[in-house]
């Protein structure tokens, strides 16, 4: 689910950086450092959208680095149990799929695919329902629900599902 | 009492014929017996408590004195038996309850026979002794009925306090339990005997009870007041070696049959272990108990070598008596049948079941059924593995099936199991099902806070309950064999789990009892001693690996062997030491690798994946890739089926570079199928003349074997070491090895670099997926159509379908027949030079020899100088890629339209079939400007017409309305090739006979715009022709 909130960053400036693109450098800063990390509480950070407020700096001592405290708006996208999401088939294997929903990483074992989908290995390996309408593989889109998360301080990982009604391939780029 | 003194030889007969002590015993039987009525007298009287050895004492007195047997000391054997009667007692009683209690336990638990000798002895107690010794039995009774009133009110008085059954304890006044020594395995007969006397001879027999407790052998207990009595009532029983009476201490009577009750009863579908013989520590279920005769008949994976059994049955005798425990494996009858092995099929009596039978051994789905002493079973502490319950499943078992087994897991659970949120699920009794959260834990009561709303906390029971756990919940495995790891739980089955870990991402089966709910995220254990997971670790014979996951006591480590994946389970011990060196290597294209360098790997069953470098050693890189699912993520490849990602790769190879050969990585990247000789043309295609790495120009080039063994042998140069050069043969699936001036070089050393870059870069495509490139290639070929291009490839490659990356052969015959030297020459090159008739017949089975001459040319001769070629030294060879790129062009225009031949085969068809074909009309048009040699002057004319026969009428004159008109030959003629802005007619391709205007020329393409449609398409300058 995608958020637009408000976060704050203690942001350390180099002194060469000082001048009249202070603000403009900082901001600069600021996106490359955030955008598209992920914190565990927020989720992963999609884009700054625009910044609050910018507080006083502080020169650190010995270094002449300056801290800003920066408060910035951003749209966040935070994976919740129970979601339903719309992914992309990123891999395939016998244990199930990877599929990616922008930053999203969500795992589906094979045991949350459908009991009539089997897997077939070969050169694009897939999961294929016995009279092959079906077809789960590479590139696929799919919906699914995570039915958990993981969160690390770096990184949120789903376990998703698809056996579930209404989930499963919405697009399938080969059987197109 | 003295009664008995009188019939003394009686009951000396019956000792005499059990005990071994024989003719010594005889006599000592007589002094122990007056002994005895001495001892009956006044000793036993006076000190009820004596110590063993004091009576011991005693009765050497009584021998001394009354036997008058001068000097015959009693046996050493009597008194060290005493002695070990002595720490028996205390071994066996150590703890200390009342007595009363214990019988109470003794009537209630005890096994059949045991409680009805007592009752029925309660029964006539009261009822016998009146009839003599009156005081002496009344007196008895009075204080039995009294004990038993007590214990009696103690049984059915729920609100025992504690300090009332403190009351109930044996005291000094109460009888003594007396513990005889009996023949082994007579215990119960011998206290039923006791009970038969009593009922026989009633009171004379002081005796109060007689126990035999199934867990002692040798011995029963005898309740009585005085030893004498209970050497009374043994009297003349065979069964009891009465000489061996040893008191029971008071604080250690209570323990005696409160040992019954400690044992926990065997039930049906409990787990247990045998405890002797060949299933020694085997996991078994039991399906039947037989409390009566101790027997519990159990089912367990059979330990049997059939073929053993077959010899035995054979009657041959087994020599190697080893002490060989066969592996356990599930009986297939069919086997057995094939030996010749007897198996009958029975029914059981009892049960309805059939089973089969084998040597007198029960079989059921593989199981063998065994019936054994419940003494050899032990069930405390019986944790079955994961593995071990797989192997009991059957597939008719469903999910309550492996409940009732579960039962007996939760036997072991550990204490504060359940804690306060836990989700639990009750799997017994009324409440099953229900699931409900735990609010409180008592002892082994879980209050529970059933999830259903309206409900009321409840006391369940921790044995009926179970953990419960939903897909998604992320957990850890606090016990078993996968401790420490974390996961996602993506199934459940029953009790099983199924998890996703987080370190490997594989997936674990565990118990539910066994995880908890848990946000933690660990991989479980990642260090063992030195050592860490991931780190690379050399294993004691010389071998290596990385370590890819840290069990209890044991690692487990992906062996540092390519191409195969072999992982070892290692202990600790076997790990010599950690291997760490920052070292770097050389990758296929001689980049350097080191550590966390990001390669992707070309070649083996990874191929295609890509990772960073964690370790190198011994030109093996270990690659990790997070989207590699096995072994931690860990690929094994050698150094040189991999490439750096992001490196310069065609280090070796500038001279040579061109803007193909800047495709090359890619190509290479999309052809990781390829084998390393496979591969090796295209880089040296451009290398080569430049020496490339070092190599010798021979190297990819095909030679002939002149001398030696593999005379005559034709095959390609793979590498070149000193005088020695190894050659691949192509008749022979080998490489060989010979000397260098065995082999002829005169042979056109081209020649391969032609065929291989085509295809390496014509082909690429259909190449990689098909291990025999054969059909891919050929496929793009056949569309072309019956052209000499494709008889003349396909022929050939199909006969050295051994190896597809030789497929030069066809060309290198047409290179040397055509003899390229000549050709340059030739008027081939112009086009529409008359040798190019022979290639323009449209059939393919005009002869090969001029036809790469005309293709070559054709394809070739625009573009003698596009400055992508520049480097290209010699002549014909810059047409090689031209040729063959003629779709490789496209790909590297962006914005080719679809029109251009897709595949080298229909590129260079199109081009040249329009030109040459003039014997069906299709090579000129009408309205073109050409020029015509013939007359000499070479005159520019406008063909008005072109005749069946292929030549052309031409009206002379730029604008074409000149008045002379002459019929030319087409070999006669040439067409002008467009300038910019110049209108023009496209000769081939899809678009053939359209006009449209050059508005630019790129290298050999003309970018042309296209009048009807206004398309602008990049085509071939070949192509194209001037409109007059």
């Amino acid at each position: 689910m995608f958020f637009h909130i408000v976060l704050e960053r203690n942001m350390q400036l180099h002194p060469r950086h000082f001048g009249r693109h202070l603000r403009d450098n900082l901001v600069s800063k600021l996106m490359k450092d955030v955008e598209g990390t992920c914190s565990g509480r927020h989720g992963f950070v999609v884009a700054i959208t625009g910044i609050e407020d910018i507080g006083k700096g502080l020169i650190r001592d010995g270094t002449g680095f300056v801290t800003f405290p920066v408060k910035y708006q951003c749209v966040v996208c935070r994976p919740f149990k129970g979601e339903i999401l719309e992914a992309v088939v990123t891999m395939v294997n016998k244990m199930g799929f990877f599929a990616e929903a922008g930053p999203v990483q969500i795992f589906v074992s094979n045991h949350l695919i459908p009991d009539d989908m089997e897997f077939q290995s070969g050169d694009t390996p897939n999961y294929t329902t016995s009279d092959g309408s079906v077809k789960i593989q590479k590139e696929s889109e799919v919906r699914l629900k995570i039915i958990g998360t993981r969160v690390d301080a770096t990184e949120i990982f789903c376990i998703g599902t698809i056996k579930d009604d209404f989930l499963g391939v919405i697009n399938d780029p080969a059987g197109a | 009492m003295s009664r008995y003194e009188d019939d003394d030889s009686e009951p000396e007969e019956e000792e005499e014929t059990v005990d071994e002590e024989e003719d010594e015993e005889k006599d000592l039987g007589r002094g122990r017996k007056r002994g005895r009525s001495q001892f009956i007298d006044d000793v036993a009287e006076e000190d009820e408590d004596e110590e063993d050895e004091e009576e011991a004492d005693d009765d050497d007195e009584d021998f001394d004195g009354g036997g008058g047997r001068g000097g015959r000391r009693p046996p050493p054997k009597r008194r060290s038996g005493s002695q070990f009667f002595d720490l028996e007692a205390a071994v066996d009683s150590d703890e200390e309850e009342e007595e009363e209690d214990g019988e109470d336990d003794f009537i209630n638990d005890a096994g059949a026979e045991i409680p009805d000798d007592d009752s029925r002895r309660m029964h006539r107690r009261p009822l016998l002794p009146r009839e003599d010794d009156q005081e002496d039995v009344e007196a008895l009774e009075r204080s039995i009925q009294a004990r038993y009133a007590r214990s009696s009110h103690a049984e059915y008085d729920e609100e025992t306090t504690e300090v009332e059954q403190q009351a109930l304890l044996p005291s000094v006044r109460d009888p003594k339990l007396w513990i005889v020594k009996c023949a082994i395995g007579r215990e119960r007969e011998a206290a039923v005997c006791l009970m038969q006397k009593y009922i026989d001879k009633g009171s004379d027999l002081l005796i109060k009870s007689a126990i035999a407790l199934d867990h002692l052998k040798n011995y029963i207990y005898v309740e009585a007041d005085k030893e004498a009595h209970v050497r009374e009532a043994c009297k003349g029983l065979r069964n009891m070696y009465a000489q061996k009476i040893t008191l029971v201490p008071i604080k250690e009577m209570s323990d005696v049959l409160s040992v019954e009750s400690k044992a926990i009863d065997i039930t049906r579908d409990t787990w247990v272990r045998l405890k002797i013989g060949k299933y020694k520590g085997d996991l078994a279920k039991v399906v039947d108990v037989d409390n009566v005769r101790q027997k519990v008949t159990v089912k367990l994976i059979p330990r049997i070598d059939l073929q053993a059994l077959a010899n035995k049955l054979e009657g041959k005798e087994n020599k190697s008596k080893k002490a060989f425990v066969p592996p356990p494996r599930f009986m297939n009858v069919e086997e057995a049948r094939e030996l010749h092995i007897r198996v009958e099929r029975r029914r059981d009596p009892m049960t309805g079941d059939y089973f089969e039978s084998i040597e007198g051994m029960k079989f059921k789905d593989g199981f063998l059924f065994k019936t054994v002493s419940t003494k050899s079973i032990s069930t405390q502490g019986v944790q079955p593995t994961f593995d071990e319950l797989e192997k009991f499943r059957t597939p008719s078992e469903n999910g309550d099936g492996d409940i009732t087994s579960l039962t007996t897991l939760f036997a072991n659970r550990k204490k504060g199991h359940f804690l306060k949120g836990d989700a639990v699920v009750v799997i017994k009794g009324e409440l099953k099902n229900m699931k409900g959260t735990v609010e409180k834990v008592d002892e082994d009561k879980v209050y529970i806070k059933p999830k259903m709303d309206g409900l009321p906390i409840l006391a369940v029971p921790e044995k009926e309950l179970c953990k419960f756990f939903k897909e998604g919940n992320h957990v850890k495995v606090v016990s078993g064999a996968h401790e420490g790891a974390t996961g996602t739980v993506v199934k459940v089955e029953g009790h099983v789990l199924i998890i996703v870990s987080d370190a490997a991402k594989e997936e674990i089966r565990v118990f539910a009892d066994d995880v908890v709910e848990s946000s933690e995220i660990t991989s479980g254990i990642t260090k063992l001693g030195d050592y860490e997971l991931r780190d690379l670790v050399l294993l004691d014979n010389r071998s290596f690996g990385v370590i890819i996951r840290v069990e209890s006591e044991a690692f487990q480590v992906l062996k540092g062997v390519p191409d195969r994946v072999e992982v070892l389970t290692v202990k600790l011990r076997e790990i010599k030491c950690k291997l760490d060196r920052k070292q770097s290597i050389k990758d296929r294209f001689n980049n350097t690798v080191s550590v966390q360098d990001v390669v992707r790997i070309l070649e083996g069953p990874c191929q295609g994946k890509q990772g960073p470098v964690e370790h190198i050693y011994r030109s093996i890189l270990f690659i990790f890739d997070r989207h590699h699912l096995e072994h931690a993520g860990f690929i094994c490849a050698k150094s040189e089926s991999c490439v750096v990602v992001g490196g310069s790769r065609a280090n070796g190879d500038r001279n040579g570079v061109s803007r193909f050969q800047q495709q090359t990585p890619t190509h290479m990247a999309a052809l990781p199928a390829r084998s390393s000789r496979g591969s090796r043309p295209p880089m040296q295609f451009g290398g080569r003349h430049g020496g490339g790495r070092g190599d010798d120009a021979l190297v990819g080039s095909t030679i002939k074997i002149r001398k030696g063994a593999f005379k005559g042998y034709r095959g390609r140069v793979t590498g070149v070491k000193g005088q020695e050069v190894r050659i691949e043969l192509e008749s022979q699936m080998r490489v060989v090895t010979v000397r260098r001036e065995d082999i002829s070089d005169n042979v056109v050393v081209t020649t391969p670099y032609r065929d291989s870059s085509r295809y390496g870069f014509g082909s690429e495509t259909p190449m990689h997926p098909s291990r025999t490139p054969l059909h891919p290639y050929m496929t793009p070929m056949r569309d072309s159509g019956a052209t000499p291009h494709h008889d003349g490839m396909r022929t050939p490659m199909r006969d050295r379908a051994w190896n597809p990356y030789t497929p030069m052969t066809p060309a290198r015959e047409s290179w040397e027949d055509g003899n390229p030297g000549s050709w340059t020459s030739s008027p081939q090159y112009q086009p529409g030079s008359p040798p190019r008739r022979t290639y323009e017949a449209p059939t393919p089975g005009s002869g090969w020899a001029s036809t790469p001459g005309g293709g070559y040319s054709d394809a070739g001769t625009p573009r003698d100088t596009p400055p992508a070629y520049a480097n290209a030294p010699s002549p014909y060879l810059p047409s090689t890629p031209d040729q063959i790129m003629t779709p490789g062009s496209a790909s590297y225009l962006p914005g080719t339209p679809g029109g251009q031949p897709m595949t080298p085969g229909t590129g260079g068809l199109d081009v040249m079939s329009p030109i040459g074909g003039e014997s069906e009309g299709l090579g000129f048009m009408p309205d073109i400007l050409v020029t015509v040699r013939k007359l000499g002057e070479g005159k520019v004319g406008v063909i008005q017409e072109v005749l069946s026969d292929g030549s052309c009428r031409v009206s002379m004159g730029t604008s074409g309305r000149g008045d002379t008109v002459v019929t030319v030959l087409p070999q006669d003629m040439d067409i002008v090739p467009p300038k910019k802005s110049d209108r023009i007619k496209i000769m081939g391709g899809v678009l053939r006979g359209f006009t449209g205007k050059l508005i630019g020329v790129d290298g050999t393409d003309g970018i042309v715009k296209v009048d009807s449609t206004l398309d602008v398409k990049i085509l071939d300058l070949v192509m194209l022709a001037k409109l007059a």
